[in-house]
């Protein structure tokens, strides 16, 4: 009876109603939306490091991360077979890392060069995908593919010669030129500023490194399993010889950085919240206030006061349930438009952002677990303001009330 | 009679100075050519490479890696207080800047510094007779050298044990500033070498690191052969063998 009583009373005025849940809509609809492009930000910065390069998980020897020295490199036979075993790693990309000075003319600029073996690097970071110009390497040849970056600043096009000067394997002597027979581009401003990728064998040619590689990047079927083959090949490898990370523990910047500013964005959401809370309850309290002369009338007639009480919280309840629904249902393709259209900034923002590392690109996560989130906070929300009214019915005096 | 002393130890006794002075002409040479084994030995590996070197006076100096061979060709040249650097395999030049000098040249316990590094142990020290000891069961002199005020040194003070009869180097320790020792050079296997009788064999220690060792063993040396000045150009630096 009470629930019919709550119900009907939504629908007897409907501009009450509308504004209610329409402001509960708005608030479900902007918390989920900068929800989603904080993450989708954050997201996209992550696959852009760790897919398209580093990946979820890699094997050096140990100390190696550390130092990020190429004497740390170890041979490629012995270690590899029993990794590419472990059940959820679908590949293991041997690479032989180290930093170099490329020169162009005049120009010189510091570069990470890796020695890749192409198809199976292509088969998790997607490089030939990457190219922008010109071809991908294969195996056996004596030619470098750059990012866009590197290839601006030296001023190098499509067919140059790209000289490289380093310290090699125990310290020999380490200088190649190279043709560059393809141009890449990374979305990560950082990638995209010191890449040049070797085939491996004229990598270790370069570093005088015969056979040896510096780490391992597994590619993994997925990327829940992280946990569980970083158990199994810390229990199968010489821990003492080997280190086996996640991605967490090869970039702890990446991941302190993200919690900071997630850590940042509470207080934006406190206010977010605060801001959403006092638009419902203004609303909220309107309706009491109007209706004031209504619940003294219900009162006096023999109503019970909670009786009355309950029906209007179920009344607000209900709003709230509708708002969120609603508030979702809007939120889907909203978000999902940000998602396919990111947003991107332009001019000194973007260059300021690249500095941070960040490509200047938001695309928005949809996941449905920020909109059921985001609407469960507001309609929690939306029931403690609700109590309002029962304070309020609580204290009535009915005879002031229907005099108004 | 006090005279007559005087003179006899004038002759039995030469001043600090004048064994360095002997020791240096000894060891340098008008101009010298020499090939040298370099090894460079670290506790967990060991490289070795083959050097020609040519050098005159402390000015000029060329040298070439002559293996393994994927340096070969590789050569550094030494004029006055620059280096130049040749890599063949990519057709290059390059002048080490400033900011190199102390990276260690080819991965050995030397610097690049070390190469172009124009002090000489005559003049640009002062030297004090500390006593007499013995090195490699050979009877040393044992000297300290202080450098002078405004002498281009990096180090605080060197001591250095100088063999009685021959003015052999055997033994140097270099100490920085603040007295800590930073390296040993060891003059090992004196033999006649280029019609002089010299230590064959040189090892650098580096006090701090342990198991590190730079060690570089005479193959031939020839002195007082002539060499032009101009021998020692970037030009010639390509093409020499």
């Amino acid at each position: 009876m009470l629930f019919t009583l709550a119900w009907r009373n939504i629908w007897r005025n409907r501009r009450r109603t509308f504004i209610t849940a329409a402001s509960i809509l708005f608030a479900v609809l902007f918390a989920s939306f900068m929800d989603s492009l904080q993450r989708g930000a954050w997201d996209n910065m992550i696959s852009n490091v760790v897919n398209y390069y580093f990946g979820y998980v890699q094997v050096h020897q140990d100390g190696y991360w550390k130092e990020q020295s190429i004497d740390k490199a170890f041979s490629l036979a012995d270690s590899l077979e029993q990794i590419g075993m472990v059940d959820g790693v679908s590949a293991v990309l041997p690479r032989l890392e180290s930093f170099a000075l490329a020169a162009a003319g005049e120009t010189t600029s510091g570069v990470m060069v890796v020695g890749i073996q192409p198809e199976v690097e292509n088969g998790m970071t997607d490089l030939k995908n990457r190219l922008v110009e010109g071809q991908y390497l294969s195996e056996e040849e004596e030619a470098v593919l750059v990012a866009s970056g590197v290839a601006e600043k030296l001023g190098l096009k499509l067919g140059d010669t790209l000289v490289l000067i380093s310290q090699g394997y125990h310290g020999v002597n380490a200088a190649g030129k190279y043709p560059i027979k393809g141009i890449a581009k990374f979305g990560s401003p950082d990638l995209n500023n010191q890449m040049v990728y070797l085939p491996l064998p004229a990598a270790q040619y370069f570093y005088g490194a015969p056979g040896m590689v510096t780490s391992l990047a597994l590619k993994l079927d997925d990327q829940e399993d992280i946990p569980e083959v970083v158990g199994i090949l810390r229990a199968q490898l010489d821990t003492s010889a080997y280190e086996v990370m996640d991605w967490e523990e090869l970039l702890p910047d990446l991941v302190q950085a993200r919690e900071l500013d997630t850590a940042g964005n509470v207080i934006v959401y406190f206010i977010l919240y605060m801001i959403i809370a006092f638009g419902i309850f203004g609303t909220i309290l309107m309706m009491s206030k109007e209706r004031e002369y209504e619940f003294g009338v219900l009162i006096s007639i023999g109503l019970q006061r909670w009786q009355l009480a309950f029906s209007v919280w179920i009344e607000v309840i209900l709003l709230g349930l509708t708002g969120a629904l609603a508030g979702i249902l809007l939120s889907m393709p909203v978000v999902y438009y940000f998602k396919v259209n990111p947003i991107r900034i332009g001019g000194e923002m973007a260059s300021s952002l690249e500095k941070f590392g960040f490509e200047p690109v938001f695309p928005a996560t949809f996941d449905m677990q920020i909109f059921l989130m985001q609407a469960l906070y507001v309609f929690i929300l939306t029931a403690v303001l609700a109590l309002y009214p029962i304070f309020k019915i609580r204290k009535l005096q009915p005879v002031q009330a229907m005099r108004g | 009679m006090p005279l007559l002393a005087g003179i006899l130890t004038a002759q039995n006794d030469p001043t600090a100075k004048e064994i360095i002075q002997k020791s240096d002409q000894k060891m340098r040479g008008e101009t010298n050519i020499a090939t040298i084994k370099m090894s460079i030995i670290r506790p967990s590996w060991q490289r070795e490479m083959i050097l020609k070197s040519w050098a005159k006076g402390t000015d000029y100096s060329l040298i070439l890696v002559t293996s393994p061979a994927r340096d070969k060709g590789t050569a550094f040249l030494k004029r006055e207080k620059e280096i130049w650097n040749w890599q063949p395999t990519i057709d290059r030049t390059i002048k080490m800047p400033p900011s190199m000098m102390m990276q260690s040249w080819m991965g050995s316990d030397f610097t690049n510094d070390d190469l172009v590094r124009e002090s000489s142990i005559v003049t640009d020290y002062e030297h004090k007779l500390m006593g007499m000891d013995t090195t490699e069961n050979l009877a040393c002199y044992k000297i300290k050298l202080i450098p002078k005020p405004d002498a281009p040194v990096v180090w605080g003070e060197i001591v250095t044990w100088i063999s009685k009869e021959e003015y052999l180097q055997l033994k140097s320790e270099f100490y920085d500033e603040d007295g800590y020792l930073v390296q040993t050079i060891f003059g090992k296997q004196v033999k006649e070498m280029g019609s002089r009788l010299i230590p064959s064999v040189l090892e650098v220690v580096p006090a701090d690191e342990e198991g590190h060792k730079t060690r570089l063993e005479y193959l031939s040396l020839e002195f007082d052969e002539p060499i032009n000045p101009s021998f020692f150009s970037t030009q010639n630096m390509k093409r020499v063998k």
